[in-house]
């Protein structure tokens, strides 16, 4: 039951393509079949819809590779076109040939209609998520270099265990009194406000957020919030606060060891440094 | 405190003694319960977790084994299906989260641990007896109409409010046992629904009460089919079963002259014009928070002709508030900050409500008694309710845009600002949220007006005005709003808000779509015919014999 969607549907095509073999479909049934199975599978085939250009360009490929097909001999030519030409000169196809002259113009009148009456959309605008950081930031009139900084706390794990595990419960207790608005209870960035956010907030239980980067950046990101992000990272739209201004340098970096512990996932370590 | 809370801290205090017994011991609820839900319920299930104090409404003490949504008579303990639903499924718009990707077996292991906080799940006697809910029969609107009549026999406009917006004379001192305010639910917004959306969750839940809160249970008092007709009246008080949050208001051309003084034929104005329903969320990111904000969504709908452009924008709060003032740039003093939820508004300095709230007696008198008068008739507030409306200064170019928060030095915004006591707009010029200048002219003008809940507020400026955002037809801009709810004591900061969505200045004509269809079809049409005719001609000497004459 828990297939993933992409499988479902193939599955299906293949069933379809089963179907044709046995009954002996002809060229221009199975090309015609083949092609709009094709548009099924990159519409329907993928959770993350594909984007309309994107399926628009694999189309186009699949529709010359149908066409190189059947040109590549003559019976296969023959194939192709003999229902066509039967459909339009055989009499007793006429009934058909009628239904087919008149439905085609219709779907191009409503092609153009469709076209004419897209629902209005706000504008999108692309952002980088994980923007560079700067080299140095200044934190309660502290300048930190960023490219050496490290936890202060994070020695504590094998030192003092005690001590690490009560700068984590500081810092838990920061994350609930602070953060869990909008990126929730167990860290999915899926909090109780998120339904008015856009950007939505991080989520830092999954695996390709915080386990890629190193500590400091997190430092960076929760002290200067989105009025500290460059520009290509869209300062302007996000909520999340410059929590210099409500939190102390600790509780920042105990936060920092609180997200990891939660989620069971271990900073970056430096290149060419130790692990 | 409850013997079995005595025994927890006991042991607990034990367990810090020896630290050897720890290691056996496990925590109160287990590891799970300790690690997922005792931020909110506390350690020791009591309601006081380390996020209590900034919630509202505030996550449930379970050592008094009262629960919410349940599907067993008034005051009794809820089933374990009950307290599974709302584990997975959640409260929608409060703090307790759905919990989808818990196990099977782990929400049964936190329904263990819910339960082992009241020493009540261990008593036979109380033992949760579930009801029957019967089938719902189908939506008429017959039935809805006997359901007004339920309604208002029964005496929930006394808080739900005329027409369910939340807004009943006693809704404004309504406090659950421990002695928070708690709000009357806003009937016509069915996503906000604690227990569900849907008939039958509308069913129970006035059949059971809603223990621990002032919501009786009506179980005595309807008959099934009085319930049903309540059920259907409160469905009928707004369409939507989700809320449809919009992103653009389409700013609709007209060409009638768009005149304040006669607001209610101003307001007809905007009957063609499609609504926006936005959602509204708590300022938290600048210092002077709001956790919990009154709203939690605007409506807005917007004209333009060729002289003015004209907003309406309307939201549901339980009270007006026209005395005292407002402004956006009115300091939050940083105690209040912190958000904590008062436990008795007698003593609150930054709680929910001020001293000039509704008293207890009165909201006790007023509960079934009957619905004169409104909650902001003689009540004074230090603060009023308030609105405003924000755009870039300028129009950007780009993806650039102001900060959301009322701009930033390089990109400043364009406010438009109504104190709800007074009744007129101003403007600021905002360029950071401390840094809001008051700007000459008083060229928007507003009219507001307050009924059964809800206010209307329409602004207008010319679109010929200097300074500030300037509109034109066909035209993106990004647009955000601001709402004050002077009865919580909302100023300055402490808001709601909608994060910059966008309307557009729709064209003054709208292409008819027929003559591009008919072209199209005509094309195909023709290519066609050639194409068939071609085919025939082709294929005549070879069988001649498929042609007729």
């Amino acid at each position: 039951m828990s297939l993933p969607i992409i499988w479902w549907v193939a599955l299906l095509l293949l069933a379809v393509q089963l179907v044709l073999w046995k009954s002996r479909a002809g060229t221009f049934l199975w090309t015609l079949v083949s092609c709009f199975s094709f548009w099924v599978f990159l519409r329907f085939g993928f959770t993350v819809p594909v984007p309309q250009s994107v399926i628009s360009l694999y189309m186009g490929i699949a529709l010359l590779a149908a066409a190189a097909y059947v040109t590549s001999s003559r019976d296969r030519l023959e194939g192709f076109t003999g229902p066509l030409v039967r459909l339009c000169t055989e009499p007793a196809r006429r009934p058909l040939l009628y239904a087919v002259v008149l439905l085609l113009p219709a779907l191009a009148a409503f092609a153009v209609y469709r076209q004419m009456n897209v629902k209005l959309e706000a504008p999108a605008f692309g952002r980088t998520i994980h923007p560079a950081p700067p080299d140095s930031i200044t934190v309660h009139d502290k300048a930190l270099n960023l490219t050496t900084l490290d936890n202060p706390y994070r020695t504590l794990e094998k030192s003092d265990p005690p001590a690490f595990a009560s700068h984590v419960a500081n810092g838990r207790r920061v994350y609930y009194e602070n953060c869990f608005y909008c990126h929730g209870d167990a860290l999915r960035g899926d909090g109780m406000y998120i339904h008015g956010l856009n950007p939505i907030p991080t989520n830092f239980a999954d695996a390709g957020a915080i386990a890629l980067l190193q500590e400091s950046f997190i430092f960076w990101r929760i002290s200067k919030g989105g009025p500290g992000l460059p520009e290509e990272g869209g300062p302007w739209d996000t909520a999340m606060p410059a929590w210099e201004k409500f939190l102390t340098e600790e509780e920042m970096w105990d936060v920092t060891l609180f997200l990891y512990e939660f989620s069971n996932q271990r900073p970056r370590a430096r290149e060419g440094v130790h692990e | 405190m409850s013997a079995r809370g005595v025994l927890v801290l006991l042991t607990v205090l034990a367990a810090g003694a020896a630290p050897a017994a720890a290691q056996t011991e496990p925590p109160p609820g287990g590891a799970l319960y300790q690690k997922l839900c005792s931020q909110c319920h506390g350690e020791k299930g009591d309601g006081n977790g380390i996020a209590a104090p900034r919630l509202m409404p505030r996550p449930r003490d379970f050592t008094t084994g009262k629960f919410k949504i349940r599907h067993t008579p008034s005051g009794a303990l809820p089933t374990d299906d009950d307290l599974r639903k709302i584990i997975r499924e959640g409260m929608p718009y409060t703090s307790m989260p759905p919990w989808p990707q818990l196990s099977d077996q782990q929400v049964d292991e936190l329904v263990a641990a819910v339960k082992s906080f009241s020493p009540d799940f261990a008593n036979p006697e109380r033992k949760p007896v579930p009801i029957t809910i019967p089938k719902a029969p189908a939506y008429s609107e017959e039935s809805a109409k006997k359901g007004k009549e339920v309604y208002a026999r029964i005496g929930c406009p006394a808080c739900h409010g005329e027409i369910g917006r939340g807004d009943g004379p006693s809704a404004p001192g309504l406090k659950d046992d421990a002695g928070y305010f708690i709000r009357a639910a806003d009937l016509t917004k069915r996503w906000t629904y604690r227990g569900g959306p849907t008939r039958e969750d509308i069913y129970r839940t006035f059949t059971t009460g809603v223990n621990g809160t002032p919501m009786p249970s009506f179980a005595e008092s309807l008959t099934d089919e009085e319930r049903w007709q309540l059920v259907d009246y409160i469905v009928s008080l707004d369409g939507r079963e989700d809320p449809g949050y919009a992103e653009l208001v389409q700013v609709q051309w007209t060409t009638d002259d768009i005149a304040l003084e006669a607001p209610d034929k101003a307001r007809e104005l905007f009957a063609s014009a499609a609504a926006a329903y936005f959602p509204v969320v708590g300022q938290i990111t600048e210092p002077g928070r709001a956790f919990h904000p009154s709203a939690n969504g605007v409506t807005v709908k917007a004209i333009y002709n060729a002289r003015d452009i004209a907003f309406l924008v309307t939201w549901h709060d339980m009270r007006a508030d026209v005395s005292g003032h407002n402004a956006p740039d009115l300091p939050v003093p940083p105690e209040e900050d912190k958000g904590e939820v008062a436990a008795d508004p007698a003593d609150e300095g930054g709680g929910f409500f001020g001293e000039e709230e509704v008293t207890e007696e009165a909201s006790a008198d007023d509960f079934f008694g009957e619905e004169e008068g409104t909650a902001d008739a003689g009540t004074e507030s230090e603060f009023s309710d308030a609105l405003a409306l924000q755009f870039p200064a300028t129009l950007p170019t780009g993806a650039r845009k102001p900060y959301f928060l009322f701009g930033d030095a390089q990109n400043p915004v364009d406010l438009w600002f109504v104190d709800l006591a007074k009744k007129v707009a101003t403007r600021y010029k905002g360029a950071g949220s401390d840094s809001l200048t008051l700007e000459e002219g008083e060229d928007v003008t507003a009219v507001a007006s307050y009924d059964k809940g809800e206010w209307s507020v329409i602004l207008k400026r010319s679109l010929r005005a200097t300074g500030g955002v300037t509109f034109a037809e066909s035209q993106y801009v990004p647009v955000a709003f601001s709402l004050w709810d002077g009865a919580q004591r909302e100023r300055g900061n402490k808001r709601g808000l909608t994060r910059w969505m966008y309307l557009y200045t729709m064209p003054r004509e709208t292409p008819s779509p027929l003559w591009p269809m008919l072209r199209a079809a005509f094309i195909v049409l023709v290519v066609e015919i050639l194409l068939i005719v071609w085919v025939r001609r082709r294929q005549t000497p070879v069988s001649p014999v498929g042609q007729e004459g």
